[in-house]
């Protein structure tokens, strides 16, 4: 019987002790990135004796049954989906920032409006050689406006290609974690602190890679995870120790597609998703630049050769090229201005035939076609913006309930901490006070 | 939020997320203040962002339409200078004309007349000839040249274009920047001929040199010729006065114009100091409060109870 209450004991001391390193392991790790806060799970261990009555009063003490991961599998898909959203639109309205920056800042619109203000001010006296000269200067700046406004575009597009690109990159790899860690679980002992380590290591997995796209999960017995992207009807990304690789195709107008083992996919969520759709937007806005720039371009060479110079020959062309990548002066001086019409002779002051290219500037109206393009963009981003500020705020709301849930709270490890000590210390008393009777029955005499 | 946390990380994570928003909260209205203007870039406010630029590009194109104007200004000021020398000219040619006019009057007398007549004729081709503020003819039209030219008989040829500039001088109103020479300088005569002042007095001064066999009556016939002239001088004059006055009237209601535009673009643009601060303040207040509620929620462990 004495026996009896030190073994008793022993396993109320062991199992103290276990909660007492766990409740450390959870203080020790009270700030670790995805790390769900374990506790101890105890149960009474029974024991019958073959010489014992099935009726008959058993106690063994207590085991250990197991560390108990809290996790909160629903919570844990919310950050998931929710932070997925969020990746996209940041990364969406990020791309889109840039767009705006560089056609905004790269002042296109403000050289348009000086090289219409150039036209005019020539009408107070067309054959002025400085009046002339500015003009020829302005369109040259104009020109190289939309030159670095095309270039700083076609560098929005790089930037997010390549950013798109290591994207594919981290899922492609986390993909492959991901295969190994569902390797490892299904071989991995039930309830174990291996298998724990293995499920925060699989959920942090998860939670990165919603980060890049959207996925759909679904957990095995075994609680290994299969991953499927591109909405529940894709391709399957991990399946037990299988992963997928995903791949990125570039088309000619700088959008971006994506497959996965060879079979196209749509992504709609996450950071790639995101990056995706700021290309296809840039994409539009380039074009939409060259519309700009090619009407500006026609409107300003066909007037030319309606005229005749300052010198009387018949107008050449002020712009070369087609876009807003190529534009550029090609005029050797203010006299190329075709200012009269063709009738006149050398030096002529009647303006007519500038007129007539103010008048069909006017209808051209390219810093009109700027401005819509500009209010495009920035509308877009003022629009998404608040999409991207709404769905981050509903993100971080999950995962502060997934962190309220199965995060470490200090104060109660605490109060743990004291519980499982005054635990111990119990026991070890009971051990004492079996040796104590045992002591009285050998002093028995 | 509303989640009451029990996470020791959770709670760290709130008040960081918190407080980094009141810091840009605060960050942006000290931006607003430094910079003066309530948009950064054009996704702010997009619509104002837009009303701004075409604010912007009317400002710009009013101020050359000013500078136009100027020059419009100047052009018509010298015109109607130059058209008061051609009166005073012509008020002498007529004193000249009156004289010689009289019977008592000796060819001699008459001679000299002619000769100062040349003279006033000269003066005439000359001021005829004046230059507008950018050095071409004043009242040459668009020519690149002078407005008149002596043939080979000495007689004035007007060489200009037919009409004179127009610069526009924005809201879509123009002005003629000054007038032909043949607009204020030609008229018809009593006997229905067209002519011009030059040639009248030219022909006067030939008249009285022994062209004429009646130099007396050609110099009445002068005189009448002359006043007609004269009258369709100071109809071209008062033609100038109308269009400086029509400059003023444009100039004034451009003023106006960009008076509203200044009060529109710091509606829409500029920060409103009173109420930035303000509202600055508050985030400021906010801000110092949850960092010291935080300071003290998170001295607050259990773990410095436990001795």
């Amino acid at each position: 019987m004495g026996a009896d209450l030190v073994s008793i004991a022993n396993s109320g001391a062991r199992a103290a002790r276990t909660a007492l390193d766990v409740t450390a392991n959870n203080i020790a790790n009270a700030s670790s990135a995805g790390y769900i806060r374990r506790s101890v799970g105890l149960s009474e261990l029974g024991a019958n004796s073959v010489s014992s009555a099935p009726t008959a009063i058993n106690l063994a003490g207590v085991r250990v049954s197991g560390v108990v991961r809290n996790a909160d599998m629903f919570r844990q898909a919310e950050v998931r989906r929710t932070g997925s959203d969020a990746a996209r639109a940041g990364a969406e309205v990020t791309g889109l920032e840039n767009i705006e920056a560089a056609l905004e800042q790269t002042g296109v619109y403000d050289s348009i409006v000086g090289f219409e203000g150039g036209l005019q001010q020539l009408l107070s006296d067309p054959v002025d050689g400085s009046l002339r000269a500015s003009v020829v200067e302005q369109g040259r700046t104009l020109a190289q406006t939309f030159n670095v406004a095309a270039k700083s575009l076609d560098a929005v597009g790089e930037g997010l290609r390549f950013e798109a690109l290591d994207g594919v990159d981290a899922v492609n790899r986390i993909a492959g974690e991901l295969a190994r860690v569902n390797l490892r679980l299904s071989r991995a002992a039930d309830a174990s602190s291996d298998q724990t380590a293995l499920l925060d290591q699989r959920d942090n997995l998860l939670q990165e890679l919603s980060g890049h796209v959207d996925l759909t999960t679904s957990f095995n017995a075994d609680k290994t995870v299969a991953v499927i992207i591109g909405g529940p009807s894709g391709g399957a990304l991990v399946s037990g120790g299988a992963a997928g690789t995903m791949a990125m195709t570039t088309a000619p107008g700088g959008t971006v597609a994506f497959t996965l083992d060879g079979n196209a996919v749509t992504i709609g969520g996450g950071a790639i998703a995101g990056k995706s759709l700021a290309l296809t937007e840039l994409a539009q806005d380039h074009i939409k630049l060259d519309a700009v720039a090619s009407s500006l371009i026609t409107t300003v060479n066909n007037a030319q050769a309606a005229g005749v110079d300052l010198a009387g020959n018949s107008g050449q062309p002020l712009f070369a090229g087609t876009g807003a990548a190529d534009m550029a002066m090609v005029a050797s001086g203010g006299g190329a201005l075709a200012t009269a019409p063709a009738s006149a002779g050398a030096q002529s002051r009647n303006p007519a035939n500038l007129v007539a290219l103010r008048s069909a500037l006017g209808t051209a109206d390219p810093a009109g076609g700027m401005d819509a393009l500009l209010f495009g963009v920035s509308s877009a981003v003022a629009g998404r913006s608040i999409t991207r500020d709404a769905l981050a705020s509903i993100s971080s709301s999950a995962q502060v309930a997934l962190q309220a849930q199965a995060g470490v709270d200090l104060d109660q490890e605490a109060v743990n901490l004291v519980r499982y000590q005054q635990a111990y210390q119990a026991s070890a008393r009971i051990m004492q006070v079996a040796s104590d009777i045992f002591d009285s029955v050998l002093a028995i005499r | 939020m509303s989640i009451v946390s029990t996470s020791t990380g959770a709670f760290f994570e709130r008040a960081r997320s918190d407080m980094k928003n009141l810091r840009t909260q605060a960050e942006g209205l000290q931006a607003q203040l430094s910079s003066g203007n309530k948009l950064d870039r054009s996704s702010d406010n997009p619509v104002a962002a837009s009303r701004l630029r075409a604010l912007d590009r009317l400002t710009s194109l009013s101020s050359i339409d000013a500078a136009n104007a100027g020059r419009a200004n100047s052009d018509l000021t010298l015109a109607d200078a130059a058209m008061s020398d051609i009166t005073d000219a012509l008020v002498r040619a007529q004193e000249l004309a009156s004289q010689a006019a009289t019977g008592t009057t000796t060819d001699e007398q008459r001679s000299s007349i002619a000769t100062e007549l040349d003279q006033i004729h000269g003066s005439l081709l000359s001021l005829a000839n004046a230059r507008d503020s950018d050095g071409h003819a004043l009242f040459g039209g668009e020519g690149a040249g002078d407005a008149y030219q002596l043939d080979a008989s000495g007689n004035a040829v007007y060489v200009g274009t037919p009409a004179a500039g127009e610069l526009p001088l924005g809201e879509g109103q123009s002005v003629t920047r000054s007038m032909t020479g043949p607009e204020f300088l030609a008229f018809t005569d009593g006997s229905g001929n067209t002519t011009d002042l030059l040639a009248t007095i030219k022909g006067l001064a030939d008249a009285l040199k022994g062209g004429a066999t009646d130099p007396a009556s050609a110099a009445r016939d002068a005189l009448g010729t002359l006043q007609t002239g004269l009258d369709t001088l100071t109809t071209g004059q008062t033609v100038v006065g109308t269009r400086l006055a029509w400059i003023e009237l444009t100039t004034d209601r451009r003023s106006n114009l960009a008076d509203l535009r200044s009060t529109e673009q710091a509606d829409l643009g500029a920060t409103d100091v009173t109420s930035t601060i303000a509202r600055l303040q508050e985030t400021l207040l906010v801000l110092e409060a949850s960092q010291s509620s935080f300071g003290k929620l998170s001295d607050l462990s259990l773990f410095s109870m436990l001795h």
